[in-house]
This record gives C-alpha cells, sequence and structure tokens, in this order.
C-alpha cells in the first residue's frame, strides 16, 4: 500500500522512531501517558508539574517494564494532554518503547475550530480534512502546537459519542480511516453506542479489516450483545481493553477471561488484543488508576488458570499487536 | 482610587488615555493550533504586530484591550513583554468569546466553577502569567441564539462582575433578551456590561441596540474597518457609509455617553487569514476623521474613546 519492498524488516512508528517490529514485545495497544481533558490545562486549579509528571510516568512504566513489558501504546490522539517530547524522554530513559497515535473524537472533545469554524456557513470539517490532518501527523511527524513537528505517528484513532454516532464523528471515522490507508499505520476506534454499526462506517472506506481495531469491547453493553464476536468475525481485532476495571458499565475480568477463551476457541485468537485503558497521569477529570503492568500482573495467570494455553497468551501479548501496528 | 486591570498589573483609570476597547493582539479558534497552516514563526508574529502597537502609541493611543477568551490563543506573558516594549497599556480578558469557543472542561463545568475560574483571573491572574484580567469576555455561539452552555457563562460571569468589579465584554448582542434576563437576575447593573458587535455586517439588523440602550447597557459599535469596500471583506463586513450612519444616527439620539467604538482587528491572526490592512489604527486613520467630518467636536470624540471605556473599564464595587 505504501510501496514497502516485501523483503523489508517491518517496523512500527515509535516516538524514538521506527523499530523493528519484531522488537516490540508485550504490547499494551490502548492506554494513556498524560491524558488532559481540553481546557483543563487553562484551569485555574489544575497544575500540570512537569517533573512531576515525568516521575509518576517513568514509575507506572518501569513498573510495566519489570514485568515483561515492551511497548505502551498511548491511544489519546492529539487533542488529549499529548506531550511528544515528555514521551521521547521517558521512552529513553525507561527503555519501554513508545507508539503515540494521532486522530481526535468524538465530537464533545474537539476544539471549535473543527465544528464552528470562522466560515459562512460555520459547517464543520469533513473526512477529507480530518484525514489530511491525521495522515501529516504519520508523514511529516505530529505536531507540537506552534512550534515544530517531531515523531511519526503511529496509529489513528478515534472515538465516537457514547450516545450514537453523531455526523462529525462519522466524518472522524472515515478521515481516520483514509489517513491509515494512506499511511500504513492501523486505525483504532471506540464505538459509541453500536460497535457493529460504527465499524460498518470503517470497512464502508474499502480498508482490509486487519488494519482496524475495535475498542471497548469489554464494555457490558458489547459483551452482552455478542459484539466481540461479531467484530473478529469480520475481521478486525477485538481490543478488550479495560481490563482491571468492573462496575456496572463493564464486563467483570473473569467475564473477559471467558470471553477470550471464547474468542480463542471459535478460531480468533489472531484477533484479540489486551489492554487496561489506564491513565498514567489524568487532569480535568479522575483517571483509570489501574497500573500498565495489571495485564501481565494479574490478568494473564487467570487467562491461563481458564485453561488459556501459553501460545495463545504469547499472541495476544506479542503477536497480534506486532501483526497491528507493522507499517503497511 | 479608580484602577483597571491590565497585564503588567492595575493602573490608575487616569493612565489610560485614548482607549480600543475590543481588539486582539491575535484570535483563533481553539484547536486551529493543531494546523500547520496557520503557524507562524515567532519573528513573524513580532513583525505583524510591533509596529501596529508603536503606530497606535504615537498616533496617541492609550490602551489596547484584548478580548481573545481563554481558549482562542490568549497569550498573556506574550501580551505583558508587548506592553512593556511598546508602551501601550494591553488588557486582558477572562471568559469566553462564545460556548462554541469554550474547550470541554470549561463546557462541562457548573456555573459556580465557571465563576470561581473567572474571579482567580481577575484577582489572582491568568496560569502562571501574574497577570490579572481586567475584563470579562462572553459571547453568543455561532447559530443565532444564546446556547445553554452561553447562558451559563453569561451567569458565572455576572457573578464574577459583581464580586470583582470588572466589567462584562459581549461578542454579539443578538438574543439580548435572554442575556438581559440573566444579568438582571444576577443583580449586575446593565451599565457594567458592553454589549458588543451591535454594528457587524451579518447580526446589526437582528440586533435591538437601542432597546439594550433604554435597558442602561453600553453599546459597542467595535467592527469598524471590516468594509465590503476591502479587496477581500470578510463575510460581516459592512459598506462603510452605512456603518458610520448607523452610529452617527445612534448617539443622535442622545446615547453618546453609552456607545464605545472600535476596530475589533487582529495585530497577528492565529487561526484565519485576518483581514489585510485592516488594524486597530483604523480607529485614527479613519474613522475620527471621518467623525470630525461628519461633525462630532473633540469633546464627543473624547466622551466615546477615553471618558466612556474610563468609566466602562474602572473596576467598580
Amino acid at each position: 500500500m505504501n510501496g514497502k519492498p516485501a523483503a523489508e524488516v517491518p517496523t512500527v512508528n515509535t516516538v524514538l522512531g521506527p523499530v523493528p517490529a519484531h522488537e516490540l514485545g508485550v504490547v499494551s495497544i490502548h492506554e494513556a501517558l498524560l491524558s488532559v481533558v481540553p481546557g483543563a490545562e487553562h484551569a485555574f486549579d489544575v497544575t500540570i508539574d512537569r517533573v512531576e509528571v515525568f516521575e509518576t510516568l517513568a514509575a507506572k512504566l518501569r513498573d510495566f517494564r519489570e514485568h515483561g513489558g515492551g511497548t505502551i501504546v498511548d491511544s489519546t490522539g492529539m487533542f488529549h494532554g499529548r506531550d511528544v517530547r515528555l514521551y521521547e524522554a521517558l521512552s529513553r530513559s525507561t527503555g519501554v518503547h513508545i507508539v503515540v497515535s494521532t486522530g481526535m473524537g468524538p465530537e464533545e472533545m474537539l476544539g471549535g475550530y473543527f465544528l464552528t469554524p470562522q466560515t459562512n456557513p460555520p459547517t464543520p470539517w469533513p473526512a477529507e480534512k480530518f484525514a489530511d490532518l491525521f495522515a501529516k501527523e504519520v508523514t511529516e511527524g505530529m505536531v507540537v502546537p506552534r512550534v515544530e513537528r517531531r515523531g511519526a505517528a503511529g496509529m489513528v484513532t478515534t472515538t465516537a459519542t457514547r450516545g450514537g454516532m453523531t455526523a462529525t464523528d462519522e466524518s472522524l471515522f472515515r478521515g481516520a480511516t483514509r489517513a491509515a490507508m494512506s499511511t500504513g499505520v492501523p486505525v483504532s476506534i471506540r464505538f459509541g453506542a453500536d460497535a457493529l454499526r460504527d465499524l460498518d462506517v470503517v470497512l464502508d472506506e474499502r480498508v482490509p479489516a486487519d488494519r482496524v481495531v475495535v475498542g471497548g469491547l469489554d464494555r457490558a453493553v458489547a459483551y452482552a450483545a455478542g459484539w466481540p464476536l461479531e467484530v473478529a468475525g469480520r475481521g478486525a481485532y477485538v481490543a478488550l481493553d479495560h481490563v482491571g476495571t468492573e462496575g456496572a458499565e463493564y464486563a467483570t475480568d473473569a467475564e473477559r477471561v471467558a470471553l477470550v477463551a471464547a474468542l480463542v476457541a471459535a478460531g480468533h485468537g489472531n484477533r484479540v488484543l489486551l489492554s487496561t485503558g489506564a491513565t498514567g497521569v489524568s487532569k480535568g477529570e479522575p483517571g483509570v488508576d489501574v497500573p500498565y503492568s495489571h495485564v501481565l500482573t494479574a490478568f494473564v495467570p487467570l487467562l491461563k488458570a481458564h485453561g488459556v494455553g501459553d501460545d495463545d497468551v504469547q499472541r495476544i501479548l506479542v503477536d497480534n499487536p506486532r501483526n497491528l501496528l507493522s507499517v503497511r | 482610587m479608580p484602577r483597571v486591570n491590565t497585564v503588567l498589573g492595575p493602573i490608575p483609570t487616569e493612565e489610560l488615555g485614548l482607549v480600543a476597547v475590543h481588539e486582539h493582539i491575535g484570535y483563533g479558534m481553539p484547536g486551529s493550533e493543531l494546523d500547520t497552516r496557520w503557524w507562524k514563526s515567532p519573528e513573524e508574529r513580532y513583525d505583524e504586530t510591533v509596529p501596529k502597537l508603536r503606530q497606535f502609541h504615537e498616533y496617541g493611543g492609550g490602551t489596547f484591550v484584548d478580548a481573545t477568551g481563554i481558549c482562542n490563543g490568549r497569550d498573556v506573558n506574550y501580551y505583558q513583554s508587548l506592553s512593556e516594549k511598546t508602551g501601550v497599556h494591553i488588557v486582558a480578558s477572562t471568559g469566553f468569546v462564545g460556548g462554541d469557543t469554550a474547550l470541554p472542561f470549561f463546557a462541562r463545568a457548573s456555573v459556580d466553577y465557571l465563576a470561581a475560574h473567572f474571579i482567580h483571573e481577575i484577582t489572582v491572574g491568568i496560569g502562571t502569567t501574574g497577570g490579572r484580567a481586567g475584563i470579562i469576555k462572553v459571547g453568543v455561539s455561532r447559530g443565532g441564539r444564546m446556547t445553554d452552555l452561553d447562558k451559563r457563562i453569561y451567569r458565572a460571569a455576572a457573578k464574577a462582575a459583581l464580586a470583582t468589579g470588572v466589567p462584562v465584554l459581549t461578542h454579539l448582542a443578538i438574543d439580548a433578551e435572554n442575556a438581559i434576563a440573566i444579568f438582571t437576575e444576577e443583580g449586575l447593573p446593565l451599565d457594567r456590561v458592553l454589549f458588543g458587535h451591535v454594528d457587524d455586517g451579518v447580526n446589526a439588523d437582528k440586533t435591538r441596540d437601542t432597546w439594550i440602550a433604554d435597558q442602561g447597557g453600553r453599546i459597542g459599535f467595535d467592527t469598524f474597518g471590516y468594509e465590503t469596500e476591502l479587496p477581500d471583506p470578510p463575510f460581516w463586513a459592512r459598506p462603510r457609509r452605512q456603518r458610520l450612519e448607523h452610529f452617527l444616527r445612534f448617539i443622535g439620539e442622545g446615547r453618546l455617553h453609552q456607545v464605545l467604538a472600535s476596530a475589533d482587528a487582529n495585530c497577528s491572526p492565529l487561526g484565519w487569514p485576518g483581514v489585510k490592512g485592516h488594524t486597530v489604527n483604523y480607529i485614527f486613520e479613519d474613522l475620527i476623521p471621518d467623525l470630525r467630518a461628519a461633525g462630532l467636536d473633540e469633546a464627543a470624540i473624547t466622551t466615546i474613546f477615553m471618558d466612556n471605556p474610563a468609566s466602562f473599564l474602572s473596576i467598580t464595587n
């Protein structure tokens, strides 16, 4: 798709540059390093102390690495606190590969520039403009606003509105997909209300399903509706990305274990991904206070106790993310 | 002692001089900083900005009120440096140009939180800059009517204005009935509010400027210079004579003490192309000469550009 000769080693875009895909190790695909609700950076009662943020994130990344982790993917996109230079320093300091994403969403999270631009009429951005914005973050570098571009994004990520995909969400989804197709990185979507409908919007762009990961499939609504199996059946990756979080809106870890086993048994072991959806540091809202290492320390033992084999666990933690993230 | 908050600290109202009451060092919608199309180097920005402020100062301009809201590229450290180097007093805003420019963190916040944030920016400072806001910006989102978020922001602004004595400046004066209802409910006297953009090309005929003035509000004819006669006018432009006549008619009805005037220019636009040739200095180069030619005497010009802003901007408890 981007003209790479087959003999070349597949690489993944990390914040420190392209890394051979086989060097990623265990990957957590949907995490957040510094997560800032847009606007919170201006709030009178929010302090973002760079040293404190670095120390907190470094400790969590080291913990992840000590328990066998190799790579963290920050899947919060370009408008939720992303700090490329901080992540470069963290990756160097901790030895953990960091893949950083482009993309935005849902609509509520967008700046007014994209929703009510200074045009007459104030027409929200169409898919094609989002596609260009996101693609350049892969091909030319991620924006450090008004300063420079640095580092290539390794994934395009977007999210739909919980109550149901809006017209702008659809533009984001299509734009994100087109950016993924033109650059060779994968596209990650968190569904709004209907995972299958939202996935179908993406697939309508004619992207190969194995370039797509659907997140949030361990939400209670998805679990109850059987969407994980359906999504895998369509060929896309299934991310159970809130491991360690339970409660009314989510499956329990026990249910997640059963789900993984069922997906493996159905022949979809090569489409399962796991993550905690943790926030390393959260500003502007309560975070998800689960260690990045939780999948390795708490969940994998549950999987193995349930009978999921070592090969399947390895596939889920290492091979699937490697295949997804390899630029092609 | 009547005083006004500038980015370099409070000054006596007596020091304001001639005031450009609704301007921008630079304005951009939130998120525009992600689009490299609008990026300029610091030296380009400086080059587009300093000469205009210097010229304003040389013409006799005293104070530049920057009406840029919290999420629109407001940069108080930069304003402090510009003010120091050009000798122009700069007043910064707290608040939001409209709900559609308030990012999610603020869009989700309660009225009380918003008020607390505005009060902090006025009494303690904006971010880590130490600069205190001298006005509270509010506005009507695109679409013609106040949204629920707009209303929350107006209410928070009223609370902050009452708590601090700092005035409110509105982006647009359409749907004024709703705005005035909120201010009145909160107990804010309407002469602490400057209802802005009554003269703009899109909204002038939907704006009940005389009615607002009759309720006691101040009235801003503050998009002077955005003229349809320009080579590339913006969509809110208006024919030069038409705007001038609107203004003259308004003050001719005995409302000289309620009007303020400005150009709403960007020295260096942050997220839109700007309008070439349109600067704050329109006030000196075009507007004041036009007003003199229309028969306004020096006392009237002083009232519009010095006395009325002084009364509006002074912290009033």
